[in-house]
């Protein structure tokens, strides 16, 4: 008997126990499956260079995307905002989803409202929930601001959302000085990097309506782009200015928002960046973007106003933060800390440690395209050899930027841009063209299982590891981690590997 | 009492560096000189005996002492087995206050007892240690009551680590494979070409880089000492023809006594670079047929060093251009001190400095020799000045142990591990391949580039 009730076995084990077996062997039989020769030949079918053609020909059909929808996006945006409530207006569901996506990644509640629109409203319009929603959350919840941004629901019958929130203003279902900010975000065209963009720049465009710039203040502005690692990110971007000297705000920092200590007290709202922070932002004297691909219309919207824009893609590794601290010294006429400099040593130091087990290694990446470009230039600098650099949310313009920084070393020889493919183009390229290591999030895992690729997760969402989130990425100390991350496989790997025969499974690596 | 004992290994006359001492420092012996404190030691001479012995793998080794010792010599050499892993379990009697006080004989005996009962190995190898010596356990006196009790060979290695270093430790060791192993057991059958390594402890599978280029010519390898060994094998390794020692200091007295007391002539020789192994495979076949074998051996030999030498050629000819002149400083020791230099100098490699720790006179003057006008000998080679050569450039690239990795890499050399924590084998046509390819990777890693170039704001 397997199961027995001073000894519960969890369902990770149990199926293993020769009962279940056996009785999945009859469910088999039973259920007059096909043969093991015919799934064999399936699979060598799927595996095949034929099948990836096909795969790869595709066009209507996206089996597993790499990307979230706009909402979501908008969403982990506005809680990097002092005492702002996300409201999505739309069905329910959609709401339960990003809240659901962002718990599982942050291991943190995460809330958020929703105008839980039926078929009623879906057929005459949003307008009413809309009102009732928004007094509902003002009355209840009390936050300084409230971030609204549409579900494709509301996109498709076409709500006015500018409207629809004058409307409620009339109605005084709101103060009439209320701060409400909107982003329009139907998941239909782009994905969660561009809602995150709609929700940015929706809160610029709201709290500097009217404004122009006045005499500039030194000061910078960061937006950090969606970014699952974004409480050690953020923080440690903070630690920069601190060690630089700088004075800086952080555009949404969602650091404290995703990270609350448990000290018995509720946080429902505990974005980092205040509204007085944004309303100063127009004088700043740059803005800076740390994922190009996340901010394009916000930067545009500020360079309207006059504010010199800088970008950069997702800084992971020496490169990507030299030109970061370059340009922080060049805006602000500060020289690099020492203490800055000395981490650039360390990391380039623990780089040259390891060299050896790095070197000729080669990967393939997924993720939003910041991360595959910053992530692969951080390998190459170790050494390694991007192979099939994937972004279901790139386009042409990232696949052109991603070729010309594989054309800077010769260690992206092999590397291959795949814009626009999902999951399942990535399991047919790497079953023909495999890879010594898959980059990627969690659904990454998949693939680890059907081809034996091991996954490194290292980008958002990574659902079945716990606080990566809580470590930085970016920076030189970020660097550090992430080689430790990338290294850990390798020797876990390794020790895998030598275990079957217990000849080179050694000590010390 | 043990002094007393080791007297006679003190005047190994086979060992050159002894012979070349007075009398009076000859009689401190070589694992004698005590060790500076406060220096960076070396291993100890339980160390020593471990390093000799762990590779027969399918025996049990017991270290009779505290945990610690257990621990530093532990698994931190790479040397492999084909087969038995049971050398790698970490047995020890793990002494504690109590049996320090009372003795730890009997705890002795119920290890062995246990160690038998549930892995029934052909034999049980018993290391003494200081603590153990100190209070005075006598290993020999229970290893033998053991034996008889048990009947299985449970060998004692009176080897405590005060006796002296590493080095005299190895030549303990050899001690007990003489006195209670070698010619212990006979041989099924014999054939003309049988041989043994001496010497060789299959660090990283260098030992496997040669047993197939023998099996080809017919040359049976009776057994290594002790390399992927087995104990059985080494109870029979005194009805070889011909002795080959691998390493020129540590199992001398080993290939000596086993001439003396077996008639198996020995020589000295080396399985690094294609030069060495073509000549030390030309040396077992003229030794062989001169004892009996087929004379066709020599012309077959030949024909398989043509073969060999011209895919060494070809599979490294791409990366010969880039290899050629670059600097290398060697910082290894014993017989490495000057075999390695000729597996470099088959890539045109420049070796600008080879340190003889370990080594004996003969190494240092092959190694003197080799490197001719380009290099110098060094004994010791402070890690300040060591890191003065390298970040001058005089170097290309280091090749050493681990303890001297982070000099090299502080000072942006590049560098490749040479001693026992490597992970590749070096040994023969195809490890002189790899060690080959390994440095040229070393050379281009692209870290090297970025460690050089400063930052940004530096330029
Ligand atoms: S894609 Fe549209 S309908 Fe689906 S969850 Fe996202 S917003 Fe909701
Ligand atoms: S010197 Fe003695 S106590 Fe130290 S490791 Fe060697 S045997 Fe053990």
């Amino acid at each position: 008997m397997p199961q027995v009730a001073d000894k519960i076995k969890d369902h990770a084990r149990l199926f293993n126990e020769p009962e279940y077996q056996e009785l999945f062997e009859r469910k088999k039989a039973f259920e007059c499956g096909a043969s093991d020769e015919v799934v064999a030949k399936q699979s060598d079918y799927i595996n095949s260079w034929e099948y990836r053609e096909k795969n790869l020909a595709r066009q209507a059909l996206t089996v597993n995307p790499a990307k979230a929808c706009q909402p979501l996006g908008a969403m982990f945006a506005s809680v990097g905002f002092e005492k702002t409530l996300a409201f999505n207006h739309g069905s329910q569901g959609c709401t339960a989803y990003f809240r659901s996506h962002l718990a599982r990644h942050f291991k943190e509640p995460c809330a958020a409202v929703s105008t839980s629109m039926t078929e009623d409203a879906a057929v005459f319009g949003g307008l009413n929930n809309l009102i009732d929603g928004l007094q509902n959350a003002y009355t209840v919840y009390k936050p300084k601001v409230i971030a609204v941004s549409t579900t494709c629901i509301a996109e498709v019958i076409g709500d006015d959302l500018t409207a629809f929130i004058q409307n409620a203003r009339t109605k005084e279902a709101i103060p009439q000085d209320f701060p409400v900010v909107k982003a329009n975000t139907p998941s239909f065209v782009g994905s969660h990097i561009n809602g995150y963009d709609a929700l940015i720049k929706g809160v610029f465009t709201c709290f500097w309506e009217g404004k122009e710039r006045g005499e500039v203040t030194p000061r910078v502005n960061i937006i950090p782009g969606f970014d699952g690692y974004a409480v050690g990110n953020n923080r440690e971007l903070k630690r920069i200015f601190a060690e630089f000297g700088i004075d800086a705000a952080i555009i949404s920092d969602v650091s404290d928002q995703f990270d609350t200590p448990t000290d018995g007290k509720y946080r429902m709202f505990d974005g980092g960046t205040t509204y007085q922070q944004v309303e100063e932002a127009i004088n700043a004297s740059a803005t800076i973007s740390m994922q190009k691909y996340c901010t394009e219309k916000t930067l545009d919207f500020v360079k309207e106003k006059g504010q010199p824009v800088h970008a950069f893609h997702y800084p992971i590794g020496i490169k990507g933060t030299d030109d970061l601290l370059m340009t922080l010294s060049e805006i602000t006429g500060k020289p690099i800390p020492e203490s800055l400099e000395m981490e650039r040593g360390r990391l380039v130091d623990a780089m040259a440690d390891s060299s050896n087990w790095l070197h000729g290694k080669t990967y393939s990446i997924f993720g939003d395209p910041d991360f595959v470009y910053g992530m692969a230039q951080f390998i190459m600098e170790l050494g390694g050899e991007p192979v099939h650099l994937l972004a279901t949310n790139g386009g042409k313009e990232w696949e052109a930027e991603m070729k010309a920084l594989l054309a800077t070393s010769p260690y992206g020889a092999k590397g291959q841009v795949w814009p626009g493919k999902d999951l399942w183009a990535m399991r047919s390229l790497l079953a023909t063209e495999p890879c010594d290591f898959l980059i990627g999030s969690s659904y990454g895992k998949y693939l680890e299982k059907d081809l034996g690729i091991p996954l490194i997760r290292l980008t958002f969402p990574i659902f079945d590891r716990h606080h990566h989130h809580r470590f930085p990425t970016w920076g030189y100390q970020g660097g550090l981690r992430v080689l430790v991350t990338i290294l850990d496989k390798i020797l876990d790997e390794l020790d895998r590997e030598t275990m079957k025969t217990g000849i080179s499974f050694d000590l010390v690596r | 009492m043990l002094q007393h004992k080791h007297q006679d290994l003190f005047n190994e006359p086979a060992c050159a560096k002894n012979q070349a001492k007075d009398e009076k420092t000859r009689k401190k012996g070589c694992g004698g000189k005590p060790l500076t404190p406060g220096n960076a030691a070396g291993g100890c001479a339980f160390d020593g005996a471990k390093i000799v012995l762990q590779p027969i793998t399918d025996a049990a080794h017991l270290v009779h002492g505290p945990i610690a010792c257990e621990g530093n010599s532990w698994d931190s050499r790479h040397a492999l087995s084909s087969g038995p892993m049971l050398y790698r379990t970490g047995f020890t009697t793990d002494v504690g206050e109590m049996d320090v006080i009372y003795g730890g004989e009997k705890r002795l005996f119920k290890a062995i007892k246990e160690i038998i009962a549930r892995y029934d190995p052909p034999a049980v190898f018993v290391y003494q240690t200081c603590v153990t010596a100190m209070i005075g356990d006598d290993i020999e006196t229970v290893c033998k009551v053991a034996a008889e009790r048990f009947g299985k060979p449970v060998i004692p290695v009176n080897a405590p680590g005060f006796v002296g270093k590493k080095n005299f430790g190895t030549k303990l060791a050899g001690e007990a494979l003489l006195n209670h192993v070698i010619g212990t057991e006979e041989p099924e059958i014999t054939t003309p070409a049988d041989i043994n390594l001496i010497g060789e402890y299959n660090v990283s599978g260098d030992l496997w880089m040669v047993t197939p280029l023998l099996k080809k010519l017919g040359i049976r390898l009776l057994t290594s000492i002790t390399g992927d060994a087995r104990y059985h094998d080494v109870t029979k390794a005194h009805r070889a023809r011909v002795n080959m020692m691998v390493c020129s200091q540590a199992l001398i007295n080993v290939a000596r006594k086993m001439e003396e007391r077996w008639g198996i002539p020995y020589f000295e020789g080396s399985f690094y670079g294609v030069k060495d192994t073509s000549l030390s495979l030309r040396t077992i076949a003229k030794m062989l047929v001169e004892r009996g074998a087929e004379p066709d051996l020599i012309a077959r030999t030949e024909a398989l060093i043509a073969e060999e030498e011209a895919r060494v050629a070809r599979e490294l000819a791409p990366i010969l251009p880039e290899l050629k002149g670059k600097r290398v400083l060697l910082y290894t020791g014993g017989v490495k001190s000057w075999s390695m230099i000729s597996a470099l100098h088959y890539a045109g490699m420049v070796v600008i400095g080879s340190s003889t720790r370990k080594a004996t006179k003969e190494d240092k003057a092959r190694a003197a020799e080799l490197m001719g006008e380009e290099g110098e000998t060094m004994d010791n080679l402070p890690q300040r000045d060591m890191y003065r050569m390298l970040k001058n450039r005089e170097a290309d690239i280091m090749l050493s142990g681990g303890r001297t990795q982070f000099v090299a890499l502080k000072a942006k050399t590049p560098w490749l591990d040479s001693n026992q924590e490597r992970h590749n084998a070096y040994c023969g046509y195809d490890g002189t391949i790899s060690l080959l390819k390994e440095i040229h990777k070393e050379l281009t890693n692209p870290v090297f580039d970025l460690v050089r170039t400063p930052a940004p704001w530096e330029v």
